[in-house]
């Protein structure tokens, strides 16, 4: 018991300088075990701390007192100190034992969701991926927790505003694989298509050496979504894609590139039956509102394939050939493609006749200007930081020992290409 | 609750705060654990998120309204009514749900049972959001008859703008449109929208660089 209270002693002393706080991480260190071993204990101490001053502390105790199983009783104590902790605590002292915030992070997030209330974690969690990152370009494992919580908490909104920033530093793929799974989940409910396309492509192209879950699912809901916004699925994965990916996805995914299959045939009817014939298989995968998603988005793709045979076209017509009852509801769903931005045309009720238009963007306006100007240096900032990269991996020893090795096996006329800096 | 955020919003007449300002109120009151599900003004943050036109959060939100408060208080129900119109596109069916909802006495019930005073503002401003919602809507809707028709009939228009059909006809043709009465249709003038094409020198400049650089 005495050590515990020494510990405080030394906690509360040691709070102010940044040097005084590099020292306290190493008595914590060593303290680390035996606050496990007195870790039912713990919990009045807490009170002597303040969060906000002694945070790396405060966080030491947090962690040890949370560190055994998880009950009701004890999910509804911890979650609301947790939540104040991550709310008031110095980021600076945190970062200095990310893996204790983390796991913190991730015992409240389980007790958030074992009380059943997924809402009562979102705020706390994005304070806590703010708090923990470097910059908002660095990726962390709260990232894929957080983008959770928005889900079960139907806060899609919110889990939007952290998908918008560009990741360039990710700690552990399988962060990477869950963030863009989640956030390609997020931006489907938000039906920001586009983005959500572009998130689980990242996961099914990402480098992995066997195949995951993660991945699958995400190939599953790609073949969907692009469906959905595309009308059409590219059924070739990239070259940059892994050897892994390339070979299994397909395979794993068989009834949703059948799916594929049918609807490009672009038969109503038969994709239809295929739907009724593999209902259970897509709502064992919870895929079903995408599925629907799918079969209702057939009329558009055949609407918009119209637009590319013909100038003008009656509702009438349009109606037989996209298998729609009446020229009525073809009104209606060329009303709502132009609503919607996706065809231009205009309907003229009186000859019931409709005409597509060309897209009337003639990108001289300064707004597109504007646009393209800011996607040039975009692009520009990204090359410059992948020729930092490519300049830190020719130099990275373990890469080069690596290559060194490789090169011997191989003539030397297949490394023509190789630049001179490679030899060692 | 502090809802003094909300309130000012509201009496300032910023409605396409509202969403927000809900969203963060909402997650920070459920951060600290307070049950505020009762008190919450679900009607005003569903209407909220309708206003400025984002109804995937509006159905999101109805999602995780508890049953029981959808039992309780029809108001949320009848603003939900409006966002499930717009989901499945049912132009014309929309108005009938901003209408067809006597919203001054539900908010005298709801003041009555409430009584607390940073409620009663919230509740009232209530249906001036709806009124508002409707001019917004009636303009939105003038705007897609615009852009997607070229003629179109007294009647169809009517329904999408909410008027009776003699409304409908005064309003377009104050707005420049013709309207044949024999035939009962109106022809849709389309409007050239100007955009500003005047360029910035340095814009310019930079562009050419580019190209420049690229070339060399």
């Amino acid at each position: 018991m005495n050590s515990v209270e020494g510990l405080l002693t030394q906690i509360q002393g040691l709070s102010s300088t940044a040097s005084d706080i590099l020292s306290l991480q190493n008595v914590l260190k060593q303290a680390d075990e035996s606050l496990h071993a007195e870790s039912t204990r713990l919990l009045p101490f807490l009170d002597q701390l303040d969060p906000s001053k002694h945070s790396l502390g405060y966080l030491y105790f947090l962690e040890a007192c949370t560190a055994g199983p998880v009950t009701t009783e004890s999910a509804s104590s911890f979650v609301l100190i947790i939540a104040r902790f991550i709310s008031s605590c110095v980021a600076e002292q945190i970062r200095l034992a990310p893996d204790k915030f983390i796991s913190v992070c991730k015992r409240f997030k389980d007790q958030v969701l074992l009380l059943e209330e997924p809402l009562r974690g979102v705020a706390p969690m994005l304070t806590a991926v703010r708090k923990l990152q470097s910059s908002t370009e660095h990726l962390t494992t709260l990232h894929p927790e957080f983008l959770l919580l928005c889900l079960l908490a139907k806060c899609y909104k919110t889990g939007l505003s952290i998908l918008e920033e560009d990741i360039f530093e990710v700690d552990q793929p399988r962060d990477l694989y869950l963030y863009c799974y989640y956030g390609g989940m997020i931006c489907i409910g938000q039906k920001c298509f586009r983005k959500a396309l572009e998130l689980l492509h990242n996961v099914v192209t990402a480098p992995m050496s066997t195949i995951n879950a993660i991945a699958v699912e995400a190939y599953k809901k790609y073949i969907l979504v692009s469906l959905i916004h595309h009308g059409q699925l590219s059924t070739s994965l990239p070259k940059y894609a892994s050897g892994v990916a390339q070979r299994n996805l397909k395979s794993l995914c068989l009834s949703y590139i059948e799916l594929a299959n049918s609807y490009n045939n672009g038969k109503i009817a038969d994709l239809e039956t295929y739907v009724q014939a593999n209902m259970e298989k897509f709502g064992s995968d919870n895929n079903l509102g995408l599925v629907k998603q799918v079969v209702s988005s057939i009329y558009k793709r055949n609407i918009q394939r119209l637009t590319q045979t013909y100038l003008t076209l009656s509702l009438q017509d349009i109606a037989n050939t996209v298998q729609l009852n009446s020229p009525k509801e073809a009104e209606m769903h060329v009303l709502q493609m132009i609503q919607d931005g996706e065809i231009y045309a205009t309907i003229n009720q009186k000859d019931g006749m409709v005409r597509f238009l060309e897209d009337p963007e003639l990108y001289k306006t300064c707004e597109m200007i504007e646009h393209i100007d800011l996607s040039i240096q975009r692009l520009m900032t990204l090359s410059k930081k992948l020729t930092v990269m490519d300049e830190l991996i020719s130099c990275d020893p373990l890469y080069l020992g690596k290559a060194g090795r490789e090169r011997q096996r191989f003539d030397f006329d297949d490394f023509d290409s190789v630049p001179q800096r490679f030899n060692i | 609750m502090d809802f003094s955020v909300l309130n000012e919003a509201l009496a300032s007449k910023s409605f396409n705060k509202i969403a927000d300002i809900c969203d963060n109120l909402m997650l920070q009151v459920a951060a600290e654990g307070v049950p505020f599900r009762d008190e919450w003004p679900f009607a005003i943050h569903l209407l909220g998120h309708i206003y400025i036109d984002d109804i995937n959060s509006a159905r999101f939100l109805w999602k995780s309204i508890p049953p029981a408060i959808k039992e309780s208080q029809p108001e949320v129900v009848a603003a939900w009514k409006i966002g499930q119109k717009l989901w499945t596109r049912d132009y014309a069916g929309v108005y009938e749900a901003i209408r067809g909802f006597d919203w001054t006495q539900q908010t005298q019930v709801l003041v009555a049972a409430f009584s607390g005073k940073a409620f009663s503002i919230i509740v009232f401003i209530n249906v001036l959001l709806c009124i508002k919602d409707l001019e917004l809507y009636t303009k939105r809707m003038f705007e897609l008859l615009q852009s997607a028709y070229s003629t179109i009939s007294i009647q169809d228009a009517a329904q999408f703008l909410g008027m009776s059909e003699e409304d409908a006809s005064n309003y377009v043709l104050g707005q420049g449109w013709t309207v044949d009465p024999t035939s009962r249709m109106i022809t849709v003038m389309k409007q050239a929208i100007v955009k500003e094409q005047k360029l910035d020198p340095g814009k310019l400049q930079r562009l050419t660089e580019y190209v420049f650089h690229l070339e060399h």
